[in-house]
C-alpha cells in the first residue's frame, strides 16, 4: 500500500473482466433482440461463440445441466439427413427458418427440398457438441462428410451448401474442420483442395479468399488451418513458410490488422495469432501491445469485446478477443487449439472419440452409417422434436 | 455483426400479409424452433408475418409474381437468408422474369448491403444467367468510389470475377492507376494491378516498367507497405534463381540504398534491404561475412529503433540467417575434408 496511486496506475495492467465476459456470453444463449434478426441464419455461430467462449473462460459450469441439454438438442434439431434418393445435402442448418411447425406430412415433405446442411453451421455445431462433451452418437458421420464432398468444386474449393452459395477459402476451412473433427474424409479431394489453396497464395505471401483476390488475414488463417487439419502443412517449403510468416508478423500494429494499410481489429488477434501459431511463429509477436489493444476494446460495463475501442461489443469479437488473449498466456483463460478454434480440452475430447471409433470397429461401422440407421435417421431429424432425439 | 432495421422501409402503408385479401388462400406456417430453443430471436411482428408466409410459399412450391414480391420483403428483413435468395432465383427462372429488372433491384440492394455475401452471390448468378456483364464494372466502381470504401473486399471480388469471366481487362490498368493515385496505400488497388499484369504477362518489359512505376510511387510515400510488397512481388516474377530474385534488377537495390543513405529508415525499406543482403550472403557462399554483418546490423537496428514491435522477429531473422550460414560453412568444410581424403 506504500505505492503512490499514480505509480500503481502506470504499472498495473488492465484486468480482463473474466466474469463479466462470461455473463455477457451466457446472455446470448437465451434471448436475442429483434434487431439481430439479420443473424437469423447464423444462430449456430452465436451458440458457438458463447459456448466456446465460456469454455475458454473456464466457465462451462455456468451453463446449468438443463440448458446444456437444450443446447445439444437444439443443435441436433438442425441436422439434415438426406435419404438415399435425395441430394447429398447432409450437415447442420444454422437456423429453423425452413422448418415449419405443422403435422401436415405433405408440407414437411415439400420443404425438405430447401433444407440443406451449411458447412459453417456444421462446423460450429459439431464444435459446440464437442465442447459440451457430447458423444456424437446421434451423428451419421458418413452422411455429413458426403455432404461436404458434394459441395466441393472441381477446382478444389467448397461452397457452403448444395444450393445458393458462393465458394471460397472460408468453406475450404470449414470442410477441413468437419472432416478432421469427424476423423473421416470420405470422398473429399484433398489434392484439389491443396491446389486451390496454393493458387490463392498471393505475391505478398498472404492468402486470398479465392485465386487472385487480395491477401487477407482471415483467409490466410483459413488456408493454413485447412492445410494443417488435412495433414498437408508439410507440403509448404521453408522459404514459403518464412515469407508467409513475414506477411503475418507485419500485420501487427499494436493489435493486428487484416490487410496492409487497414485499421486494426480485435478479431485479427485471433486470425493472425492462430495463423502464426500454426507456423510456430506466434512468439515473434509483441504480447503486451497485442493485449493492450484487445483490452482497449473491452466493455467494462457489460463485458464483451468490440472490434474497435468504444464500439459495441458482440459475441464474435468477444470470443475471438478471448482466444487472442489466450495465445499470450493470459491467466484465467484456457489454452486454445488454433486450427480448430476451440479449447484444448474440447480437442482432447475429440481425440478421445477418434480413438474409440478407431478401436471399436463395430462402432466405427455404425458411425459411418449402415443403411438401416441412415434410413431411420432421415425420417425426422430436421426438427428437434424428432423421436431419435427424444429417445436420448 | 450489424443490426437490421426494417422500420424505414415498412413504416408507411404496411399491411401484414395476414390481412391482405390477395393472400387469403395461403395458410401461414410458423417456424418450429423445437420445444426448448436457445439463441431465440425476439422477431418483430413484421418479421414473423413475412417469414410465416415465405415458409408457406416455399413449402407449397408456388413460383409466381406475388411470391417474388414476398421474397423481396423477406430479404429486406434478412438479406443473409441464402435459402430465400435461392428460392427467389427459382422463381425468376420459372416465371421467366425480366432479369434486367432484377439487376436494377440488386443495384439498390447492394448499395444498402455492400458487405453482404448473399447479395453479391445473387448478382453473380443473375449476370451469368443474362450472360451480360455490361453493368458490372460500373456497379463495382460505384461501390468502391461512392460508398467511401475503396477496399470493399466483396466489390473487388465481384469485379475480378466479371473481368476474368468476360475478358474485361482492357481499361482496368487505367482504373487501378487512378485509385493508386488517389490513395497510394490502397492495397486492394495494388493487388488488382498485379492481377491485371499477371493476365497480360510479366514480360521483361512489363517488369521493367512496373519497377519504375513502383519506385516512383515509393519516392512520394516511402513508408507504404503496399508499394514495397508490390515491388517485391514484381521482382519475384523475373524468373531465374528463386533465391536471388530480389537482386535480379540492380537498379532497385541502388534505389533502396540511395533512400537509406539519404537517411530514410522506413521499416519496409529496411526489411527489403535485409532480404536483399541476405540473398547476397547466401548466394555468395564464400567470404560473405561482411554481407552477413550488414544483415545483423540492420536486424539489430530494426529490433532496437525502427521496428521495435517486431524486435523478436528481427532477432529471429538474424539467428535464422546465422544458422543457415553455419550450416553452409560446415558443409563446405566437410566437402574440403573429403576432397583432401581422396
Amino acid at each position: 500500500m506504500s505505492h503512490h496511486i499514480d505509480m500503481e496506475d502506470a504499472i498495473e495492467p488492465e484486468p480482463v473482466l473474466l466474469s463479466k465476459h462470461a455473463k455477457n456470453l451466457l446472455r446470448f444463449l437465451h434471448l436475442l433482440p429483434a434487431r439481430m434478426a439479420s443473424h437469423d441464419n447464423t444462430r449456430s455461430t452465436i451458440v458457438f461463440f458463447a459456448v466456446c467462449g465460456l469454455d475458454v473462460l473456464n466457465s462451462l459450469h455456468l451453463i446449468p445441466p438443463k440448458l446444456r441439454e437444450d443446447i445439444i438438442n437444439w443443435t441436433y434439431g438442425g441436422l439434415v439427413a438426406p435419404r438415399e434418393n435425395e441430394k447429398r445435402c447432409g450437415g447442420f442448418m444454422g437456423c429453423r427458418a425452413m422448418v415449419p411447425k405443422t403435422d401436415d406430412s405433405e408440407i414437411l415433405e415439400c420443404i425438405r427440398k430447401y433444407q440443406w446442411g451449411h458447412l459453417a453451421m456444421t462446423y460450429t455445431s459439431v464444435a459446440v457438441l464437442a465442447t459440451l462433451g457430447d458423444d456424437f452418437s446421434r451423428l451419421d458421420r458418413k452422411s455429413i462428410v458426403d455432404g461436404v464432398a458434394a459441395v466441393q468444386k472441381p477446382e478444389g474449393s467448397f461452397s457452403a451448401s448444395i444450393n445458393g452459395s458462393e465458394d471460397d477459402m472460408r468453406f475450404v476451412y470449414c470442410a477441413a474442420t468437419i472432416c478432421h473433427m469427424l476423423d473421416y474424409w470420405g470422398d473429399v479431394n484433398k489434392e484439389t483442395m491443396f491446389q486451390f489453396i496454393m493458387q490463392s497464395l498471393r505475391y505478398d505471401y498472404g492468402f486470398s479468399q479465392e485465386f487472385e483476390g487480395e491477401a487477407h488475414g482471415g483467409t490466410t488463417f483459413c488456408a493454413l488451418a485447412a492445410l494443417q487439419l488435412s495433414g498437408q502443412l508439410h507440403r509448404l517449403d521453408d522459404n514459403t513458410k518464412e515469407r508467409i510468416k513475414r506477411w503475418l508478423v507485419f500485420r501487427q500494429m499494436d493489435g493486428f490488422q487484416g490487410r496492409p494499410n487497414k485499421p486494426v481489429d480485435t478479431c485479427y488477434s485471433f486470425w493472425i495469432g492462430a495463423a502464426l501459431c500454426i507456423l510456430d511463429g506466434f512468439e515473434l509477436t509483441d504480447y503486451p501491445k497485442n493485449r493492450e489493444y484487445i483490452l482497449s476494446t473491452q466493455d467494462k460495463l457489460v463485458g464483451g469485446f468490440a472490434k474497435w475501442p468504444q464500439a459495441t461489443p458482440d459475441p464474435f469479437h468477444t470470443y475471438l478477443g478471448l482466444c487472442g488473449l489466450s495465445f499470450t498466456g493470459e491467466p484465467g483463460l484456457s489454452a486454445v487449439q488454433p486450427s480448430l478454434n476451440m479449447s484444448m480440452a474440447a480437442y482432447a475430447h475429440l481425440q478421445h472419440l477418434h480413438e474409440l471409433w478407431r478401436n471399436n470397429s463395430d462402432l466405427a461401422h455404425l458411425k459411418l452409417g449402415s443403411k438401416g440407421s441412415t434410413a431411420n435417421a432421415t425420417q425426422t431429424t430436421t426438427t428437434s422434436s424428432s423421436p431419435l432425439i427424444s429417445a436420448q | 455483426m450489424s443490426d437490421s432495421s426494417d422500420d424505414e422501409y415498412f413504416c408507411t402503408d404496411w399491411l401484414p400479409y395476414s390481412e391482405r385479401k390477395d393472400w387469403e388462400d395461403i395458410k401461414p406456417l410458423e417456424q418450429d424452433d423445437g420445444p426448448n430453443p436457445v439463441v431465440s430471436i425476439a422477431y418483430s411482428q413484421k418479421f414473423r408475418d413475412v417469414f410465416d408466409y415465405t415458409r408457406a410459399i416455399i413449402a407449397k412450391g408456388e413460383k409466381s409474381r406475388r411470391a417474388l414480391d414476398l421474397t423481396t420483403d423477406a430479404l429486406r428483413l434478412n438479406p443473409a437468408n441464402y435459402t430465400v435468395w435461392q428460392y427467389r432465383r427459382d422463381i425468376l427462372r420459372e416465371i421467366e422474369a425480366d432479369l434486367n429488372v432484377e439487376l436494377d433491384y440488386l443495384g439498390e440492394v447492394i448499395g444498402q448491403n455492400a458487405k453482404n455475401y448473399q447479395v453479391w452471390h445473387h448478382r453473380r448468378v443473375i449476370v451469368e444467367m443474362l450472360n451480360d456483364p455490361s453493368n458490372e464494372l460500373e456497379l463495382t466502381k460505384n461501390a468502391l468510389d461512392n460508398d467511401g470504401d475503396a477496399k470493399n473486399y466483396h466489390a473487388w471480388q465481384h469485379r475480378q470475377w466479371a473481368i476474368k469471366t468476360f475478358n474485361l481487362y482492357d481499361d482496368e490498368l487505367r482504373y487501378v492507376d487512378r485509385l493508386i493515385c488517389e490513395d497510394q496505400r490502397n492495397n486492394s488497388a495494388w493487388n488488382q494491378r498485379f492481377f491485371v499484369l499477371k493476365h497480360l504477362g510479366f514480360t521483361p518489359e512489363v517488369i521493367q516498367r512496373e519497377l519504375v512505376y513502383t519506385m516512383n510511387r515509393i519516392r512520394i510515400i516511402k513508408n507504404n507497405e503496399s508499394a514495397w510488397n508490390f515491388l517485391v512481388g514484381v521482382l519475384r516474377q523475373s524468373g531465374g534463381d528463386d533465391q536471388y530474385q530480389l537482386n535480379s534488377h540492380p537498379e532497385v537495390v541502388e534505389f533502396s540504398e540511395e533512400l537509406y543513405n539519404a537517411g530514410n529508415r522506413s521499416p519496409y525499406l529496411l526489411a527489403f534491404l535485409i532480404d536483399v543482403y541476405q540473398e547476397q550472403a547466401l548466394h555468395q557462399k564464400a567470404n560473405n561475412e561482411q554481407l552477413a554483418r550488414k544483415v545483423f546490423t540492420l536486424c539489430d537496428d530494426m529490433a532496437t529503433k525502427h521496428d521495435v514491435i517486431r524486435r523478436k522477429y528481427w532477432q529471429y531473422v538474424a539467428s535464422h540467417l546465422k544458422s543457415q550460414l553455419d550450416k553452409e560453412k560446415q558443409q563446405q568444410q566437410q566437402y574440403q575434408e573429403t576432397e583432401k581424403g581422396h
